[in-house]
């Protein structure tokens, strides 16, 4: 067995819309990730599974429970420490592929190595061969609205893997792609999985990528289903 | 820095209108700013010309420091001759100013009406000695300053009277009707003496004597006086005989609008002029150089306060609008802020991204803006005789530092907010 790289521990989290509207995201939630796991996380829209990737991706933090990332407490960890790991040990993908529309292609991956602390002649070089493995070599200056959602997405990845980081998070990565493209894009992740032994963790209601993960992870009303 | 272009191009209107806030506030503070600062090199000019004497005036004088005597009071002659002998004085000069062509208020382009000095005619007492302590000579241009050998009708005119009216040495020039012999022009000096005519004490007088109904009637008079023999004196009444008297008594000479005095040296300049006070104070005010020089610091913190005034107004308009434009772009780009903490950065990374974008656009507007004031006052120094704007490159540079940091301290508020604003928020309107 690989060592735990994610441990989540009755994470629960409550969100007060207005003074009297309250939502419960999480009731006391579990999960525990592997090192080079490729999971999924489904469940019904609401159920809170969004929130619980957040939490993984420290965009978020737990009212109670614990979660432990590579051996770090980061439950009651500060914004200056969080910045950090978020840069170097974690990609995000998005649904939306939410790239920075006044950058091209070859900023918004680089711009991911900024923030990781990389310098500029080492983020552009590493961008460069980010963007050619995605296929993307020649629309490295294209803007993200001059590409199709597919290539998008994958200057998302390319992105989320600027600063090789040891867990990628995606929330619905196939979303907004047709199933041929969703195909594309489960299949490159499934593949930087057994070659880089990268650990996956993937939020989807869409079964077809549900089953292509080895580990599933239920999640109904904020709990482990 | 091409995010930042790329980020204000997408949104070319707001950002247009900002810049334009901003170069509008600027442009208000170049020229304001550019006036000021001519007023200011004048008066400090004028400064270290005149705490350079002791200023005598005649009293019931409204005459300002600088400007034309009041013409209703004069210093006689006499009184000249007994300050010279006050102790510690060194040499006494009697004065006259005139503005150069009469004052016509019914002429819109009559230059006493103008801003900035207007051309003068400054007597120079020749037969004194005086000399100020502060600026013995002039820089000439060409040819000299005038002296006694040039005779009565040798001037010397300022740079720009020369210019404004094409004048070379041994050119004749015609002062309020009567012709004058130009034997020297004095350089540039960019303040008062650039729209100054030289002239001795006696035409000075004439001049004076013939624009002044009142005085003209007076020297007639005199003259009429003096005509009258003593014979035919001693028939008429006697009240009549006290007026032809006090006739006779008056002179040419009389006419001194003002006397510079200078001390001897090592001697205190504002003792001397507490002893000429205490002895003439029924005929004279006296201005010790210490007494001016607080005068003319007090007119100077006047211009002080105007270009700081134009500073504020330039600092609250601009500010307010970068903070505005920074606030809407922000809460617009709320989502990429929220991508780009999810990507690892740190609140400082985020905070001096928005600053620096803030920065840029006051950069720019103050580009514009300075850009602007400084051809408008290029423009209006070219259009009007007198250069009312002194544009160095400093403060035109400084213009634009001023406005590059009025936009950080502006973005500053929007772009630490964004910083603070936590990423799931950001990102759950995804």
């Amino acid at each position: 067995m690989n060592k735990t790289i994610i441990k989540a521990t009755q994470l629960k989290k409550t969100y007060d819309l207005t003074k009297t509207n309250k939502v419960q995201a999480l009731r006391g939630m579990d999960m525990e990730v592997h090192e080079g796991d490729f999971t999924a996380i489904v469940g019904p829209s609401g159920c809170g599974k969004s929130t619980l990737l957040h939490m993984l991706g420290l965009l978020d933090t737990p009212d109670e429970g614990t979660l432990v990332i590579d051996g770090i407490d980061t439950s009651k960890m500060k914004e200056y420490e969080a910045h950090q790991i978020r840069a170097k040990k974690i990609g995000f993908v998005f649904q939306g592929f939410n790239l920075i529309p006044a950058l091209t292609a070859l900023e918004n991956v680089m711009l991911a190595g900024k923030y990781g602390g990389l310098n500029y002649a080492d983020r552009k070089k590493r961008a460069m061969e980010l963007l050619t493995t995605m296929g993307l070599g020649d629309r490295v200056d294209h803007r993200p609205n001059e590409l199709s959602g597919g290539q998008q997405q994958r200057v998302a990845l390319a992105r989320a893997l600027m600063n090789n980081p040891s867990i990628i998070l995606a929330d619905e990565p196939t979303g907004e792609l047709d199933s041929n493209t969703s195909l594309e894009i489960i299949n490159t992740l499934k593949k930087l999985n057994q070659e880089k032994n990268q650990t996956f963790v993937i939020v989807t209601h869409n079964n077809e990528v549900a089953n292509a993960c080895k580990k599933i992870l239920h999640v109904k009303d904020g709990r482990n289903a | 820095m091409k995010e930042i272009f790329r980020n204000m191009w997408r949104r070319k209107m707001r950002s247009i209108l900002t810049i334009f806030g901003i170069a509008i506030g600027i442009f208000a503070f170049t020229v304001m700013g550019s006036l000021a600062l001519k007023i200011n090199k004048m008066i400090s000019g004028g400064k270290r010309f005149i705490t350079g004497q002791i200023t005598v005036m005649p009293k019931g004088t409204v005459a300002s420091a600088f400007g034309e005597g009041g013409g209703s009071a004069f210093l006689a002659v006499d009184t000249l001759n007994k300050i010279a002998q006050v102790d510690g004085v060194e040499a006494v000069a009697g004065g006259i100013s005139l503005s150069l062509k009469e004052v016509d208020l019914n002429d819109p382009s009559s230059q006493s009406m103008s801003f900035g000095p207007p051309p003068t005619i400054q007597a120079m007492d020749l037969d004194s000695t005086f000399q100020n302590r502060n600026w013995a000579t002039m820089d000439m241009e060409s040819g000299h300053m005038i002296t006694k050998e040039d005779g009565d009708n040798a001037i010397t005119v300022g740079y720009t009277i020369a210019g404004d009216n094409n004048l070379k040495v041994d050119d004749t020039f015609n002062v309020r009707g009567t012709d004058f012999k130009v034997v020297g022009i004095t350089a540039q000096t960019l303040t008062g003496p650039d729209q100054y005519v030289f002239m001795p004490m006696k035409p000075a007088r004439q001049l004076l004597v013939d624009s002044v109904p009142f005085l003209k009637s007076l020297v007639e008079r005199s003259t009429e006086a003096l005509n009258i023999t003593d014979t035919e004196l001693a028939k008429l009444p006697e009240a009549t005989r006290t007026q032809i008297a006090e006739a006779k008594g008056f002179k040419l000479e009389d006419i001194n609008q003002m006397a510079a005095v200078s001390w001897k040296d090592g001697q205190d300049a504002d003792t001397v002029a507490t002893r000429i006070k205490d002895q003439f104070k029924d005929e004279a005010v006296v201005l010790s150089p210490k007494a001016l020089g607080e005068m003319i610091d007090k007119a100077s913190a006047i211009f002080n306060t105007m270009i700081l005034g134009s500073a504020l107004i330039a600092l609250i308009v601009g500010g307010f609008s970068i903070i505005n434009t920074m606030i809407m772009s922000i809460s617009e780009r709320k989502k990429e802020i929220g991508i780009k903490k999810a990507l690892g950065a740190s609140r400082k990374a985020i905070a001096s991204e928005y600053t620096l974008e803030a920065g840029v656009i006051g950069f720019i507007g103050g580009l514009i803006g300075m850009g602007l004031g400084a051809l408008l006052a290029t423009i209006l120094n070219k259009n009007t005789s007198a250069e009312i704007f002194l544009l160095s490159p400093g403060f035109l540079g400084g213009v634009v530092a001023f406005s590059f940091v009025l936009g950080i301290i502006a973005g500053i508020i929007p772009a630490v907010k964004a910083s603070r604003m936590p990423a799931v928020d950001a990102i759950r309107e995804l």
